[in-house]
């Protein structure tokens, strides 16, 4: 592959087209000084005719500062022409330009240029000279900028002879704009070049090799610079390298947030737990009926947006809710650390659930048999059989509802109250105080726990498994419990979902009451309020997660596939750089998409494109994980199959993957809608006058107690999140009917 | 009826090194490997499994690279090539048929492919379909086809587009005997009409035996021998080429000398006359007599090379296997047409006798 002739071939083609780069841009950016330089003088010898006639100093004064209408960002200083000296004496203008002069007046070049105006020529100093603008600010300039130096007399109306000189400083900053754009196309043209030679000299198959190249585009641009750059500023304040941000992030204000969030983490990852363990073991493992039912509703909470069981808790518990107050006038409060664990709880247990429900579902029941047989209590069978087997279940399960606990940013924003956690103090410092690198800092912060308990989950509990898999499904299930033990699990579990329900229900009526906690009257006027105020924000969201949804769909399946297919370097890092979001707390990825792209080259920040973006990111690491798993479920010989009869890996990709891992695919598919339009973390960073997002107007209006229209919205999203997701599952079992079809022909 | 297309297939210095990933060792799957392929002949690989002989093929066929070596498809030059540019068509031992395609589909792939049009493409498809007898199952699902029709699915999909190189990859090993015999009769008649150059990889020497005209016997990535099926079963270069392609037994020898054109070896404290030997064998050296069952002759006690006692008879219609107890373990004896000979009674006591130009004396390596 790698031969002397294609080496040589690479450098020799590397050569020619970085010289051609180097000499265009040079040509392009010289051009382009001598044209500002002579629009410059052009304006500055215009802007000279315009001096007051009479020698007024006061009238000087006056006039000298209106330079910067002309050239913005310049400094300008006059100069009086003294008859008795003979020569120019400095009288009125800008400090700046003054001090600049004092320091380099003996200078040649300062002596050249005024005689060259004394002889009534206009003159610029070849070279720049830094100036320090902090003497005399404005908004174009503040501190200490390189700038060029012209000079230009002040003729008398005779045109005879120089009243007085004129010394300009015009700034090279007007200039870098336009010079940094040069600079970024044309690095960006060689990048790009030399990434297409490498791939064309060194590879046998370039549309793989080039599909490769923009996967690892898309990932270090988006993903690898933006948390850079997060790191990097946190290591700065005030343009030098400082450790200030980190000093002040674990001082104890911000410690205590952070034991906050381990404290909630740990409290909800356990009720979880125990909750997801005996919702699974009833489901699973016992001879209860209502099975489908059941799992199904516990599921839901899931799916649900972000802000709406809090919305809920509020209206039922809240300082006015319906419960607390009205019903049973009590004065505690629902904020802090009791009502977020509640409502997390209620989020985060199915994911317990269903972790744990796949672990029991593969446990063979015969070792339990086993056990009966040998004159084991049931009791004592699950204790010291079940349990222990289930046990990487448990740990994994704990383990995933942790790191979500402590990357909820939704839940505590409504609820926290005086209870401090991480996610929100770094929200709150990025938008009340516009400290982005102390946000980023503190989302550091919460990066260790959360990465630390992920690492564990990947590593040590996936591996630990005690399950095998036999290929041999035990047909029976042993019943464990009694009845007695399994009514009262029924019971507990029924309530619980009881519970949920409940609470989505006191959101839909919260759409039909006037004033929750005060006025509880009939109305529809929140659905029009909120449909008229919400209507842009809707239609956004909509918008948005329908355009993010088929690309992070198709690169998650495309990604899949060159994992799992293709050989090339850098595999490893790709791949951990894909599933890099997962792990990382959604504020933390709200954050440092702000530092990296609200400046050129990539200015993206308050455009559609960069919450998009946002939602393609976080959601893959999940597509690219149900492709993989999907891909390793196919004969990789369908595939050779078909290159072998001539077709390419988009041909191979479109007719023959993505049709085979198509559940995979609708389903990431689906998730990805699903995500975006209840998505918050990171998108209450990204939005802007132009873009909002649901989630954020739920939120302000909660916030500002317009619990009526919050509902509203909230019942919408709701209500549009499960009409796709009913979509999907009725797509995903289309396709097995087709197959049917097909099949029975 | 489909057009015919020969050419070549060549491998130079072809090596294949796999990188262990886990592990500080590389795997040399494919070692030094040189062989020319004539224009329309079957070629199989034969070996046990891994020995290299799926790996050589995937790199004919493209889906894997040579780590050093050049590979040329006819006169042009291809070790680079990605597979679909290769004008190879592969049967793959899973037949990697499309499950979401019918028959038709599958057969019309490769001709939609290189934008025929389509009545062209419905033309050839049921003339393809036809030749491999599955006329009539255009409209179904490959799941519900027998693995044997699968199999002539396969067969069918890959000859569509003409390729200039059939590459077999154990396609028979998933059918039941009588189905592989009927196949492998069925895919050389296939293979002869057309006269497509073919490379046939299987484990199984009776397959390989009854399909090829030369067969290539590998072990531990390194090509054995090449040869007719005759030359590979009767004059085998090697104690492992001989095990492998058939019954032998392997008699402890010493070469006392070379007579003109003629061993003498000690055997059993006799002096026995070899007429050939394989590689790496030389007077005065401890060597191995190969003998194969049908070789050798059951005679009476003290006329023939080795004595023994009849342990055990084997009647097997058109022959008779006679298992010999014997002062170097049990020997096997064939013995054709058993109605023609005199069987001795299971207890007797017996010789062992074997002509000259029969037997193989051959380096005691087992390698």
């Amino acid at each position: 592959m790698f031969t002397k002739k294609r080496i040589i071939q690479f450098c020799f083609a590397a050569l020619i087209f970085l010289s051609l780069d180097l000499w265009m841009f040079k040509t392009l950016s010289t051009n382009f000084r001598s044209y500002e330089e002579l629009r410059n003088f052009n304006e500055i010898e215009l802007f000279a005719q315009t001096a007051p006639e009479d020698q007024d100093l006061q009238a000087y004064e006056k006039w000298i500062p209106s330079v910067k209408s002309i050239i913005a960002g310049a400094r300008a200083f006059y100069f009086s022409f003294d008859e008795m000296q003979g020569d120019f004496v400095p009288s009125t203008g800008s400090e700046t330009s003054f001090r600049l002069w004092d320091k380099y007046k003996e200078s040649t070049e300062f002596r050249k240029a005024m005689e060259s105006v004394y002889y009534l020529e206009p003159m610029k100093l070849s070279g720049s000279y830094k100036a320090d603008y902090s003497l005399d600010p404005d908004i174009h300039s503040q501190e200490t900028i390189a700038s060029q130096v012209y000079f230009v007399p002040v003729i008398d109306e005779n045109g005879y002879q120089a009243n007085g000189a004129i010394m300009i400083l015009v700034p090279n900053s007007t200039a870098t704009g336009y010079m940094s754009l040069l600079r970024t196309i044309f690095i960006s043209a060689a990048v790009i070049f030399l990434g297409i030679m490498l791939v064309i000299t060194f590879t046998r198959d370039p549309i793989t090799g080039f599909m490769v190249l923009a996967l690892f585009g898309v990932v270090v641009i988006f993903i690898a610079y933006p948390l850079l750059e997060a790191v990097r500023l946190s290591f700065m304040k005030d343009g030098v390298v400082s450790l200030q941000t980190w000093k002040e992030t674990l001082s104890p204000t911000y410690l205590v947030a952070l034991w906050g969030s381990l404290r909630l983490g740990v409290l909800t990852a356990t009720i979880s737990t125990i909750v997801g363990y005996m919702f699974a073991f009833l489901i699973e493992r016992t001879s209860f009926r209502q099975k489908k039912v059941m799992s199904t509703l516990a599921t839901m909470p899931v799916i649900s947006p972000p802000f709406s069981l809090s919305l809920s808790i509020i209206l039922l518990f809240g300082n006015n809710g319906l419960i607390s107050k009205q019903l049973l006038h009590l004065n505690t409060s629902i904020y802090g650390l009791g009502g977020l664990t509640l409502v997390e709880v209620i989020g985060m247990f199915p994911i317990a659930f269903m972790t744990i429900s796949g672990v029991l579902r593969q446990i063979d029941s015969t070792v339990e048999d086993a056990s009966l047989d040998l004159n084991a209590t049931k009791w004592h069978t699950f204790k010291s059989i079940t349990l222990p087997l289930s046990a990487p279940g448990i740990v994994s399960a704990w383990l995933l509802v942790f790191t979500n606990s402590l990357a909820d940013f939704a839940n505590p924003l409504l609820l926290s109250g005086d209870y401090r956690v991480l996610s929100t103090e770094a929200y709150m410092l990025v938008t009340g105080r516009s400290n982005l690198s102390a946000g980023s800092a503190l989302s550091f912060l919460l990066l260790m726990p959360t990465i630390t308990a992920f690492l564990i989950q990947r590593q040590w509990v996936g591996k630990k498994s005690y399950v095998t898999v036999t290929g041999k499904p035990s047909t029976t299930l042993t019943e464990l419990t009694n009845k007695p033990v399994r009514v009262s699990l029924e019971v507990v579990s029924w309530t619980f979902i009881g519970f949920i329900v409940a609470l989505y229900l006191t959101i839909v009526a919260g759409c039909f009451v006037v004033n929750w906690g005060i006025d509880y009257s009939f109305t529809l006027a929140n659905w029009g309020e909120a449909l008229s105020r919400g209507w842009t924000a809707i239609r956004d969201t909509v918008t948005l997660a329908a355009i993010a949804t088929p690309i992070a769909g198709l690169l998650a399946m495309l990604t899949a596939m060159l994992v799992v297919r293709k050989k090339f370097p850098g595999k490893r890092l790709l791949e951990t750089l894909i599933m890099t979001p997962y792990a990382i707390p959604g504020t933390l990825i709200g954050i440092s998409y702000i530092l990296a792209f609200n400046k050129p080259p990539l200015l993206l920040v308050g455009t559609g494109a960069i919450i998009v973006i946002n939602y393609v990111i976080r959601e893959l690491p999940v597509g690219v994980e149900n492709g993989i798993t999907a891909l390793h479920q196919i004969d990789p010989a369908i595939e050779e199959s078909a290159a072998d009869l001539g077709a390419d890996v988009t041909t191979v990709f479109r007719t023959i993957v993505l049709p085979l891992i198509r559940p995979a695919f609708l389903s990431s598919m689906s998730y990805t809608f699903v995500r975006s339009m209840t998505a918050v973390s990171a998108i209450i960073f990204l939005i802007s006058a132009r873009w909002n997002h649901l989630t954020v107007l739920i939120f302000n209006f909660s916030e500002n107690l317009r619990f009526g229209l919050a509902s509203v919205l909230s019942t919408i999203l709701i209500v549009i999140v499960l009409m796709v997701w009913a979509l999907m599952q009725v797509l995903v079992k289309d396709d097995k009917l087709t197959q049917k079809t097909i099949s029975t022909r | 009826m489909l057009e015919k297309k020969s050419v070549s297939v060549t491998l130079e210095h072809v090596t294949k090194r796999f990188k262990n990933v886990k592990g500080k060792k590389d795997v040399i799957a494919v070692n030094e490997a040189n062989l020319v392929i004539e224009p329309g002949e079957l070629v199989t690989l034969l070996g046990p499994s891994g020995c290299g002989k799926t790996t050589t093929l995937r790199m004919i066929a493209g889906f894997e690279l040579p780590t050093e070596g050049k590979i040329f498809i006819g006169n042009e030059e291809v070790t680079m090539m990605p597979p679909n540019k290769r004008d190879t068509a592969t049967m793959f031992q899973s037949y990697g048929l499309f499950p979401h395609m019918t028959v038709y589909d599958n057969v019309a792939y490769g001709l939609k492919l290189r934008k025929i049009p389509a009545d062209q493409i419905k033309e050839k498809v049921n003339e393809t379909l036809g030749m491999v007898g599955l006329a009539d199952y255009g409209d179904r699902a490959p799941s519900k086809l027998s693995g044997g029709q699968q199999q002539r699915v396969a067969l069918a999909r890959s000859l569509i587009v003409t390729p200039s190189v059939l590459l077999l990859d154990e396609p028979l090993s998933n059918l039941d005997a009588l189905l592989r015999e009927q196949m492998r009769i069925e895919i050389r008649k296939i293979q002869k009409d057309l006269g497509i150059t073919a490379v046939y990889v299987t484990h199984d020497r009776v397959e390989a035996m009854s399909l090829s005209d030369r067969v290539v016997v590998m072990k531990d990535g390194f090509i054995r021998q090449i040869g007719p099926p005759s030359v590979i079963y009767e004059e085998p270069n090697s104690r492992f080429v001989a095990g492998f392609v058939g019954k032998a037994t392997f008699f402890p020898v010493k070469i006392l000398r070379k007579d003109a054109e003629k061993w003498i070896c000690e055997l059993g404290g006799k002096e026995a006359v070899v007429s050939h030997a394989g590689d790496n064998v030389e007077v005065g050296m401890e060597a191995v007599l190969m003998a194969r069952p049908e070789s050798l002759r059951v005679v009476e006690p003290g006329t023939g090379h080795i004595e023994g006692k009849v342990r055990m008879n084997v009647y097997l219609g058109n022959s008779l296997e006679s298992f010999i107890n014997t002062s170097f373990g049990e020997v096997l004896v064939q013995v054709d047409d058993p109605h023609a000979k005199k069987i001795y009674a299971e207890g007797s006591d017996v010789s062992i006798d074997f002509a000259p130009d029969r037997v193989r004396l051959l380096n005691k390596d087992e390698t």
